[in-house]
């Protein structure tokens, strides 16, 4: 959001959306059952007699992805938005690699919502657009199950509506 | 509906001809050797072989009766195949993208030809109808190409203009003349004489049996020789190949966009490489990449000319460029100055590199999503890149290293460009005119 590119896109009326604040709390959890793993295997290597050091360093690479991680996911998820204008939808996203993807509804070719098992116990799927440019790679993670069915639903209709041959 | 017909029936054969000896041999050198030192090693051996080509031939026989194509009642185009996962694919002929003749060396030899069907589409959107004697595949494609565009199937072949031929001097000239040879060629002197040096001689033979670099240019060099341009009413119809001839139809308005390549050792003969990427056409199994060459090397001129057929009306040369602003230099040091942008109404244009010059020519109506970056060496410099997303080829289109203002307004600009050439295309079914389409 804070990002000079996004200014470029900010027309009058546009309303931008911000992915659920649910998603930080997913990703999270992923982090750290990353980290715990990080420091059962460290517990396993100073049992099984591993020099001390040895399991003290994956104990603290463990602890290291976790205090790393944990604010880095904030910013990441609330850098991600997206912006329905009156011919194209907008996503943006990335911190150090800022990118902004506007799609004209009329190149849309298919619209995939999936959920993985830990998005889905958080009621969050996410919403992948593919045009026939394999570059395009616009990707909004972590919407509601609501949210995200409507939008499919609308960027359906619109892709219909404008469609246009390859 | 029309009624089903099947390729040749010495299809079997041609295809097993095609990959069996280099697995008969492999299997000789693995299994074979040591059961010859056994009694009966050698009956085992024989008996062997003669399994694995009947097996081998009957799969393909079995392929062969599955293999059908016919027209449905929208005359489209269907194809039955698959033995055990099988599979019945309508590729709606609307969408055709190209429709090739291909000649490996066996099926040359047998006088055969197999023909591959591309339709614009996601992911595996072809048919490859493998082999038909040369008469049928060129009179199949002609129909093919008549339905797709809209003309009655029987119209017969539309009659063709040859427009150039590529010296095979000129194309040996120029693939010597490229930077990346020159490292091919040390590398291959390099890997040659470390495995001297470490094996004597017989490393060497290793060399060779490993491949030398240096062949990708001589595969190169096989697949390009005899470039051969002509014109005809279904599109551009390229052929090339010196052991195996490909052939291919470009229909007019499917091309994406066009690239031009300088490299630097080039530019005092003044030629020019073409590349172009039409939609649908799926990346495939070609080693040097030479499926999206339009024109291996020519003259300017000639390759101007050339554009012009591919791409009617467009003259991208009077589109009217704009810089990046100065603190590209910090970002590009060397390419800075050749960095450019432009778009009139029908086409984007974009020129980057200093050593290989290149410029790419996107028409708006082909480009699928505009992309805005940054990354961190660009944003303390406020510079950011603008991506024109294409369907897959070998094209890549971006503005690089342009200042936010310019990057956003050259986005807008584009995105209004786009939206223009969408609502006027009417690229499908095109010999039918604007009310047919």
């Amino acid at each position: 959001m804070a990002s000079a590119v996004d200014a470029a896109f900010r027309v009058e009326g546009d309303t931008w959306h911000s992915l659920s604040p649910k998603l930080i709390t997913a990703r999270r959890l992923i982090l750290s059952l990353f980290a715990v793993a990080f420091l059962v295997v460290a517990a396993v290597m100073a049992i099984a007699g591993a020099p001390m050091w040895m399991a003290g360093l994956v104990a603290v690479g463990g602890l290291l992805i976790e205090v790393i991680g944990w604010p880095w996911i904030g910013r990441r998820v609330r850098s991600w938005g997206y912006a329905e204008r009156a011919d194209d939808l907008v996503v943006g996203s990335g911190i150090w690699f800022r990118r902004i993807v506007v799609v004209p509804y009329g190149r849309l070719q298919l619209v995939d919502v999936k959920a993985g098992p830990i998005d889905r116990a958080f009621g969050l799927v996410s919403v992948q657009l593919h045009t026939a440019a394999a570059t395009t790679d616009a990707a909004i993670p972590g919407l509601t199950a609501e949210t995200a069915g409507d939008l499919r639903d609308r960027l359906a209709a619109r892709g219909e509506q404008r469609s246009a041959g390859l | 509906m029309t009624e089903k017909r099947h390729v040749h029936p010495i299809t079997p054969v041609v295809k097993v001809s095609t990959y069996l000896p280099a697995l008969v041999l492999v299997l000789l050198f693995t299994l074979g050797q040591p059961l010859l030192g056994e009694p009966y090693g050698i009956v085992v051996i024989i008996g062997g072989l003669v399994l694995l080509i009947a097996v081998a031939l009957g799969y393909e026989f079995l392929s062969y009766r599955r293999l059908a194509f016919w027209f449905d009642d929208d005359g489209d185009l269907r194809v039955q195949s698959g033995v055990v996962f099988q599979q019945e694919r309508r590729l709606q002929l609307s969408r055709l993208q190209t429709v090739d003749i291909n000649r490996p060396l066996v099926a040359r030899v047998f006088g055969f030809a197999a023909l591959r069907i591309e339709v614009a589409g996601a992911g595996d959107s072809r048919a490859d109808l493998q082999y038909l004697t040369e008469q049928e595949a060129g009179d199949l494609r002609n129909e093919i190409l008549a339905r797709s565009a809209g003309l009655r199937h029987d119209a017969g072949e539309a009659p063709e203009e040859p427009l150039l031929v590529v010296p095979t001097k000129d194309l040996l000239v120029s693939l010597l003349l490229r930077a990346v040879t020159v490292f091919l060629v040390l590398l291959t002197v390099f890997v040659a004489v470390s495995s001297i040096l470490t094996t004597g001689w017989t490393g060497l033979f290793t060399v060779f049996l490993g491949g030398v670099p240096l062949a990708i240019v001589f595969t190169e060099f096989a697949q390009l020789y005899n470039f051969t341009v002509a014109q005809s009413p279904d599109g551009l119809r390229l052929r090339h190949g010196l052991l195996q001839t490909q052939a291919r139809t470009i229909p007019p308005g499917r091309v994406c966009a066009v690239e031009f390549v300088e490299p630097l050792f080039w530019r005092r003969k003044g030629w020019v490489r073409l590349y172009v990427t039409v939609a649908g056409l799926t990346q495939s199994d070609d080693e040097a990449g030479t499926e999206s060459v339009l024109l291996p090397v020519a003259p300017r001129e000639v390759a101007e000319n050339l554009f012009a057929r591919v791409m009617p009306g467009v003259d991208a040369g009077a589109v009217e460029l704009s810089r990046p602003v100065s603190a590209v230099k910090r970002r590009s040091p060397i390419q800075w100055r050749h960095i450019a942008a432009g778009t009139d109404a029908r086409v984007a244009v974009c020129t980057r590199g200093r050593v290989t010059r290149r410029r790419q020519v996107v028409d708006h109506a082909r480009v699928q999503s505009v992309r805005l970056t940054q990354g961190p060496w660009e944003r303390p410099l406020g510079l950011a890149t603008v991506h024109l997303d294409l369907p897959p080829g070998r094209v890549t289109a971006y503005w690089p290293h342009f200042g936010l203002e310019q990057a956003a307004e050259l986005t807008h600009t584009e995105l209004g460009r786009m939206a223009v050439a969408r609502a006027s295309d009417r690229s499908i079914r095109w010999m039918q005119g604007p009310d047919g389409a």
